[in-house]
């Protein structure tokens, strides 16, 4: 007897519907370009710099009697070619800033802000945000904008979502290897197999990733159904046929003959280090606060950072906030000491 | 405030136009609102349904709007007597013609300057293009004259198409239970979202949903729509009215049909039955504020 004929959408095809759907719910308003006058800008302090030019050195000029007037004078002149630029043609990228008062906090784009204002313009195209972002949100918010754009390669998106796990991993507290193709999911409003493909990918050995990153292999979904095969000749064989133009499907095939049944592709998948190149070591977590202390004071007595002690001693080991952060700085003065 | 619908999906035959229709007839003669309608597709079959339109000398197979009727060549000097909703690109007047409904008013267009607005492609005037209609439909003139705006696109994701999504309130994505038909509901989706991503929280674009047209008692349509029906967050989007494959759908259509339109037949008709329930859904959804909507999150 005739099999009774059932139309489907195909999986492709659900799975873009389903993305678009959760994606514009989840960053609605997000990328909203306003233009703000450039008066209303202000830098934000706790933000690193690498300039030492002052919005003021530019309304007022630069002060001669300013023990940094050289130095600010020769920023000044590296901006004349932009600032040009932006007379003829304006800002070509927003500039992102978050609302602080009545005025407006400079997240990114310190340099096309202070040529904006050299070139004597009175405002600026900027993208607001409603409150400070995290190093997480700042990092979502370049993956959404750049998976708008078609022309970045995978290579460069997994760049991109390896920076985001990671601000996830450490915001959270939740070691690397514990996040799941659902938080990811969730983060990036994609659909469940689409994060798992990346994930797939992520983990990735280096062969594929090199062939990723020379853009040979430009297909997520065929990417991370390679990325998936267990036995090496397998996927070598697969490999091969990828990269003489073999089909999704076809690549599925080779895969079955070899009946890798129980497809990983399937699973949940867990960001697991296997093959992966670890491109950064987690100091783990602890609630003890006497173990923290222990840690960081231990450290303080090593030569390199003992002028940081002072620092360390108005720390309040009552909260575990504080503690962290000052954990953060400390790494991070570590990692300029030994860069 | 004067809500604005816009009928889209890219591929051609969904019923974008047959939807426009209904839904400018529906606000007019059964809600008595004043409403004004747009005709963004160089086809012009909106237009045709309303005024004259008269084939253009200069460009073969194009359209023009007849004469305005309130054109007076011994007064008008700096008018050639034509209006159409392309002229906003162009920086010339807009002079909305009337019609034989009352409260119902029309933007023509006209083929061969629409086609012109579309196929641009340099990039600073492209952005001109796309916030052309909306600035235009942003004129308090505009909005203090009409409750209702309701815009026909042509089967593209061009300038054109951009240009109404980014002017609309609401968005109606008409759509048969279809492989290509699907397709095209991806495409608007994709319009949707990233206009979505360009407004601020209080200025959404509201997605009222995809209408299913010409569905007929087959397994290809029945199962599609459950297909939808079932995708996460997806199904929040699909419209629960559904517009049957009638002929008299069409037959409206045609220049001396009797009755005129859907809504003159009487109210037990089938074919006005499921119109009215669909274009009354849509108005409902249009006219309460989005916030009691829930999303299965
Ligand atoms: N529900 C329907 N039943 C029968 N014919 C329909 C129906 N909806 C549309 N049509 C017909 O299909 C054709 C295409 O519809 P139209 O509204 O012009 O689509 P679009 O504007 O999307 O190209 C027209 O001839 C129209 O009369
Ligand atoms: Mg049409």
């Amino acid at each position: 007897m005739a099999k009774k004929k059932v139309f489907q959408i195909s999986n492709a095809l659900t799975e873009g519907l389903e993305e678009t759907v959760t994606a514009a719910h989840n960053y609605n308003g997000e990328l909203r370009v306003e233009i703000i006058p450039l008066k209303k800008i202000e830098l934000d302090p706790e933000n690193p710099r690498d300039l030492i030019l002052t919005f003021e050195d530019l309304y007022n000029g630069i002060d001669k009697g300013d023990k940094n007037y050289l130095r600010k004078l020769s920023e000044k002149n590296s901006l004349l070619s932009l600032s040009n630029s932006i007379k003829d043609q304006g800002i070509i990228n927003p500039i992102l800033v978050y609302k602080h008062g009545n005025k407006y906090r400079l997240v990114a784009g310190e340099r096309r802000t202070l040529a904006s204002i050299l070139s004597d313009k009175s405002d600026i195209q900027a993208k607001i945000l409603d409150s400070k972002p995290t190093e997480l949100k700042i990092s979502l918010l370049q993956w959404v904008e750049n998976v708008e754009r078609k022309d970045l390669s995978l290579w460069e998106r997994l760049k991109n979502l390896e920076k985001i796990i990671y601000s996830y991993s450490t915001g959270q507290n939740i070691p690397l290897d514990e996040i799941t193709a659902t938080n990811l999911s969730h983060l990036l409003g994609c659909s469940l197999p689409h994060a798992m493909n990346y994930i797939a990918v992520l983990t990735a050995d280096n062969k594929l990733k090199t062939l990723i990153q020379h853009n040979q292999l430009k297909n997520l979904e065929k990417a991370a159904l390679l990325a998936t095969i267990q036995s090496q000749s397998t996927k070598d064989t697969a490999i091969e046929a990828c990269l003489a133009g073999a089909t999704l499907k076809k690549l599925k095939g080779i895969l079955n003959q070899e009946k890798q049944s129980k497809s990983i592709l399937k699973q949940p998948i867990i960001l697991k280090g296997r093959g992966r190149q670890a491109t950064f070591v987690n100091l783990g977590t602890t609630k003890k606060v006497q173990v923290a202390k222990l840690i960081i004071d231990s450290i303080l007595d090593n030569a390199k950072v003992t002028h940081l002690k002072p620092h360390f001693s108005e720390l309040n080991w009552s909260d575990y906030k504080s503690i962290n952060h000052a954990f953060k700085q400390l790494l991070e003065t570590l990692e300029q000491i030994e860069a | 405030m004067t809500k604005i619908i816009v009928n889209a999906t890219h591929k051609g035959g969904e019923g974008k136009t047959t939807n426009s229709i209904m839904l400018a007839e529906y606000c007019a003669l059964i809600k008595g609102l004043k409403t004004l309608i747009i005709d963004m597709d160089p086809q012009a079959n909106f237009s045709g349904r309303y005024i004259q339109m008269e084939y253009d000398p200069a460009y073969r197979g194009g359209k023009i709007p007849a004469i305005h009727p309130d054109f007076d060549p011994t007064t008008d000097h700096e008018w050639d007597g034509r209006s159409s909703i392309a002229n906003i690109f162009y920086g010339e007047e807009v002079i909305p013609y009337p019609t034989a409904i009352s409260n119902l008013e029309l933007l023509p267009a006209h083929s061969h300057k629409l086609q012109e607005a579309e196929a641009v492609t340099k990039n600073d005037v492209l952005e001109k293009v796309h916030l052309q209609l909306k600035r235009f439909l942003e004129l308090s003139d505009v909005r203090s004259s009409y409750d209702v705006i309701i815009i026909d696109t042509p089967p593209s994701k061009g300038p054109l198409t951009i240009a109404a999504i980014k002017a609309a309130t609401h968005i109606v994505i008409p759509a048969q239970m279809e492989q290509f038909s699907i397709e095209g509901i991806y495409g608007m989706l994709q319009l949707w979202k990233q206009e979505s991503y360009y407004r601020t929280k209080d200025n959404q674009i509201e997605l009222i949903g995809i209408l299913p047209n010409q569905v007929r008692d087959i397994k290809l349509h029945k199962h599609f729509l459950e297909g939808l029906k079932m995708m996460k967050g997806v199904s929040d989007y699909v419209m629960p009215r559904v517009i049957k494959k009638r002929a008299i759908y069409t037959e409206i259509l045609v220049e001396d049909a009797n009755p005129k339109s859907i809504f003159d037949l009487p109210k037990t008709n089938i074919a006005r039955q499921e119109y009215e329930a669909a274009c009354q859904y849509i108005m409902e959804r249009v006219f309460t504020y989005g916030k009691e909507k829930s999303f299965s999150n």
